[in-house]
């Protein structure tokens, strides 16, 4: 068994010096697609040259026409394996993001152009598991391996397997997709300190935020991203440059998540706190920045904003100060 | 996915599979085996409709060893055959009994495929080959389902896979069977084989035991004539030769007695071909009487039987023989003392009869002729439902019943020869057969069977006495039954009084004989044969390997063509697949169409990066867009179309770095 291991692991390494890295998505050419027996497939090879010595030893014609209609029959799915893998189109999400402690999935999306069904299409994750589908012709399939998220920081993955056994689980066929995937595992949610009140703006961030929605300060000029019921229709109607509504609420002091704020508590639950403190700003709505020893994000708000303090969280390296 | 558990529709239809696998041996094998089997799947799929798993362990071990000990008491090996195919199927319904996972049920599936195997190595009709592969493609398509992890895929959608997958294999399997090496001898021999089905003549015969005959169609063996045939009241077919009687029961008796007498052959030479089929007997069958035959280990015996060294292969023979003969020489004391031997003290009033008969009667000839007399003027009835005999059951057919058919006959009438001192013996084997034309051969069934005599006479050697004659003619006359008049009084019906019945039978039976002699008979030399047709000189088995070769590759590469081409989907219109391959040949050059262009764009584009193709391209878009969008174009000119494309050749480009 460790025999077998190490061979895989050095095959799977010298595929990747000997392809590189594949631009995803990746539609499997038939010279990376490998195909070797199964356990089950040596029986049935077994059994077919049974059968082959018994028809031989008996002179009998019609049980060697059988014999060699199960070899064709084992050549046939041997075809089919290979084919089930021959042209399939592959996508994954290069990055994907979870809690320490919790089930972070990595994101892949099948393609199937052809006009056949292809049944029992498995995505394996070296060291985390695989996930089956099924892709009827010409359709698309998500799946997701679950990544069990047990350290804070970034997991890495250089390639994936796409492997089926498909048909009668007699062969067994598999690529190497030789693409870096990503996982960002942030800090485990977890504190129960408040934020400092050096931090919190004066009045409720909520009624500010509220208010701010309400006192029209002028227009600037429209940029990408910015959410499209600001958008001044109306002077773009009149044939006017794109401009979008802009609003005094924006201006409402900004809180500041602070590493400093800390001292005193291990860097882990430094961090855990700083995590909890991202959250809760971001399902409220609230503008905030975050401040690490070595690293600072302005405030701002919103999914992008989060997802940026989050990750920073999970890559900070404690060994600096 | 093998820990998935197995459920009841799966089970279910597994267990199908393996009794269509094993229906075959129903009659072959004991009948407990497949009772157990049967009961097995009974027990399991009971369970399963339960929501139980399978039976706890203790009670399979106890099981298992059961029946393996009761299977080694019965066969004494799990050597051959019956014995291999019985423990495959107390195997595959044991397994069923622990059937968990699926990998158990793609256990049982192989197990089904080799009793198909086995079904095969011991029959051989067409209709059995036709059947197996049907189990086989259910089979398969039950593999499918049992091993498809993900939503499986359903009932129609499996099977036209599996046939599909069965249809693809026949190529590889037809230019394997044709070019695999045969060899002239088997591998090893196994011992104790019941290779074939019992056909043919017992080495006894009792005819008082049987109450009824029944005339089976079955086929015993056919014979082709090079020269004419001989008339139909001398086609006798000789088989097993009866020394020994007991009072009921006439046997082969002793062993052999000397060298055969010599010959004198007088009439027409017949020469003809025999074609047995495999049969547990060691004799083959001759006309009377064979002169020369090719049989290398042949052995003549004394009493005109040609024996065997080995039996269960398929015999095809040429042999010469007359019909008329004399012998030269004199009956060694030996034969004598066995061929006049009667059992003291039975057939007491038949040996009576005998004596006093040849008190009226010195001379041999006139006693035998007052013996046929007897049966032809007294009240003997031919029949082939005859009353049951007793102890003493010539004296009883004789005397009492006088209904009987021929083997009666025969044994009263060697009965009444050696009570009378004349040595005589019982000829067992077939009288008639009736002619094929559609295979220009004649086929000799079961329902031909016969039983005569033949008496030992001082100067003249061996005579031939059929006693059958005296009784019922039309027993012997064939050209009677071949008219098919007379066939419904003697339980012919069968035969038919519908004359395209019988004609369809003719057929089948050309079909059989052509079968017998391409599939069945398919070796070494046919192999030969074949690749002189393929116009290879000098042809062997070296080149046989080449030629094997050569074929799969072929084959497999249409395998590979044929499999990746399901993958295109194809176009159902002819317009959209010879625009389809115009963008393939563009696109093999360099210049594939993207999805988002349309046939001009596309052109203009062509026309664009290589202006030497331009003109050719956008004068074939244009065709296709007229044809794809404008009105009222014929079916010709979708056909001039895509002859267009068929004759549109794009070269390299030639400064194109690409290339």
């Amino acid at each position: 068994m460790r025999l077998r291991q190490s061979a895989t692991t050095k095959f799977r390494a010298w595929t990747a010096r000997r392809f590189g890295t594949d631009a995803l998505p990746y539609q499997i050419h038939r010279r990376r697609i490998y195909i070797l027996p199964s356990r089950h497939g040596l029986a049935v090879a077994a059994l077919i040259i049974a059968m082959l010595i018994g028809a031989l030893n008996y002179n009998s014609n019609l049980g060697l026409a059988f014999a060699f209609l199960m070899v064709g029959v084992a050549l046939v799915a041997m075809h089919h394996c290979h084919r089930n893998l021959l042209g399939l189109v592959i996508d994954a999400d290069p990055e994907a993001d979870g809690f320490e402690g919790s089930q972070t999935q990595l994101n892949f999306a099948l393609y199937n152009p052809s006009a056949l069904h292809r049944f029992d299409i498995e995505i394996h994750c070296a060291e985390l598991g695989s996930a089956v589908r099924s892709i009827p012709a010409g359709a698309r399939a998500q799946a997701g391996v679950t990544l069990a998220a047990t350290r804070r920081g970034i997991f890495r993955l250089s390639q994936f397997e796409l492997r089926t056994r498909y048909p009668f689980g007699w062969f067994r066929a598999w690529t190497y997709v030789q693409a870096p995937l990503l996982a960002y595992i942030y800090p485990r949610p977890v504190g129960g300190h408040r934020l400092p009140a050096s931090a919190v703006a004066q009045g409720s961030a909520a009624s500010a935020e509220q208010r701010g929605e309400e006192d029209f300060a002028g227009l600037r000029p429209y940029a990408p991203g910015i959410p499209l019921k600001h958008m001044a229709w109306k002077v773009l109607a009149r044939g006017g440059e794109a401009a979008v509504r802009h609003y005094t609420g924006d201006v409402v002091e900004p809180e500041w998540l602070d590493w400093h704020d800390l001292a005193g508590i291990a860097p882990e639950a430094r961090l855990s706190q700083l995590c909890v403190w991202v959250v809760d700003a971001d399902a409220a709505r609230r503008r905030y920045g975050l401040r690490l020893p070595d690293f600072e994000l302005r405030p701002a708000r919103g999914t992008v904003h989060r997802l940026a303090c989050l990750r920073a969280l999970a890559m900070f390296s404690a060994g600096s100060p | 996915m093998n820990d998935a558990r197995v459920s009841f529709e799966r089970l279910t239809w597994v267990c199908g599979c393996l009794a269509l696998a094993l229906a075959p041996d129903v009659g072959r094998l004991p009948l407990w085996i497949l009772a157990t089997a049967a009961a097995a799947m009974a027990i399991r799929l009971t369970l399963a409709a339960l929501g139980r798993g399978a039976l706890p362990r203790a009670v399979r071990i106890a099981v298992t060893v059961c029946a393996i000990a009761a299977l080694l008491l019965q066969f004494r090996t799990f050597n051959g055959i019956s014995a291999g195919t019985a423990l495959l199927a107390l195997v595959a319904g044991l397994k069923l009994l622990e059937t968990r996972t699926r990998r158990d049920l793609c256990v049982v599936a192989l197990i089904v495929y080799f009793l198909s195997l086995a079904a095969l190595l011991v029959g051989s009709s067409f209709w059995l080959l036709a059947y197996l592969i049907g189990v086989c493609w259910l089979t398969t398509a039950t593999l499918l389902r049992v091993t498809v992890a993900s939503a499986s895929p359903d009932w129609p959608v499996s099977l036209r896979y599996a046939g599909k997958v069965l249809l693809h294999a026949v190529p590889i399997a037809l230019a394997l069977w044709l070019f695999f090496p045969r060899f002239a001898e088997p591998l090893w021999r196994v011992s104790g084989d019941d290779q074939s089905a019992i056909s043919g003549l017992g080495e006894s015969m009792s005819p008082g035991d049987i109450t009824e005959l029944v005339l089976s169609d079955q086929i015993a063996f056919h014979a082709r004539f090079s020269s004419a045939p001989p008339p139909s009241e001398e086609r006798y077919w000789r088989g097993p030769v009866l020394h020994e009687f007991d009072g009921r029961t006439w046997r082969r008796g002793g062993a052999d007695l000397g060298a055969a007498p010599a010959l004198i052959a007088a009439g027409p030479a017949y020469r003809y071909e025999i074609s047995l089929e495999p049969q547990r007997h060691n004799w083959i069958y001759l006309l009377e009487w064979p002169a020369r035959w090719d049989l290398p280990h042949g052995i003549l015996t004394d009493d005109y039987m040609v024996m065997l060294p080995t039996v269960g292969r398929p015999i095809d023979v040429s042999a010469v023989s007359y019909t008329h003969a004399e012998f030269n020489g004199l009956l060694g004391d030996a034969r004598r003392r066995s061929d006049t031997r009667l059992p003291r003290g039975s057939n007491p009033r038949t040996v009576e009869f005998a004596r006093r008969l040849r008190a009226e009667h010195p001379a041999e000839s006139d006693f035998i002729a007052a013996v046929l007399a007897k049966f032809r003027t007294e009240e003997f009835f031919y029949t082939l439902t005859p009353p049951p005999l007793g102890a003493d059951s010539t004296d009883d057919f004789l005397f009492e019943t006088r209904r009987g058919f021929c083997g009666h006959y025969a044994s009263a009438f060697a009965v009444l020869m050696r009570a009378a001192g004349i040595p005589a013996r019982v000829v067992t084997g077939y009288l008639g057969g009736s002619y094929n034309p559609y295979a220009d051969r004649w086929v000799v069934r079961q329902s031909d069977a016969h039983a005569w005599t033949e008496v030992w006479i001082e100067g003249r050697g061996w005579l031939r006495v059929d006693p059958t004659a005296a009784i019922a003619p039309a027993r012997v006359d064939r050209s009677v039954r071949e008219a098919q008049n007379a066939a419904g009084a003697f339980g012919f019906e069968s035969a038919g009084r519908l004359p395209w019945i019988a004609d369809l039978r003719l057929r089948m039976d050309a079909l059989r004989e052509l079968w017998r002699a391409r599939i069945l008979q398919y070796d070494q030399d046919s192999q030969q044969t074949v690749l002189a047709h393929l116009m290879i000189p000098e042809p062997d088995s070296r080149k046989l390997i080449i030629v094997l070769a050569g074929a799969l590759s072929l084959v497999l590469a249409w395998l590979t063509w044929q499999v990746r081409g399901e993958l295109r989907a194809r176009p159902r219109d002819p317009l959209s697949r010879s625009y389809a391959r115009l963008c393939a040949k563009l696109a093999a050059r360099g210049l594939p169409r993207q999805p988002h262009e349309g046939a001009e764009t596309y052109a203009a584009r062509i026309t664009q990066s290589r202006p030497e193709l331009g003109l050719a391209v956008q004068s074939l878009c244009r065709q296709y867009n007229e044809l794809r969008y404008g009105a009222g174009h014929s079916s010709g000119d979708a056909a001039r179309f895509a002859a267009a494309v068929r004759a549109f050749r794009p070269r390299h480009s030639r400064g194109s770095s690409e290339t």
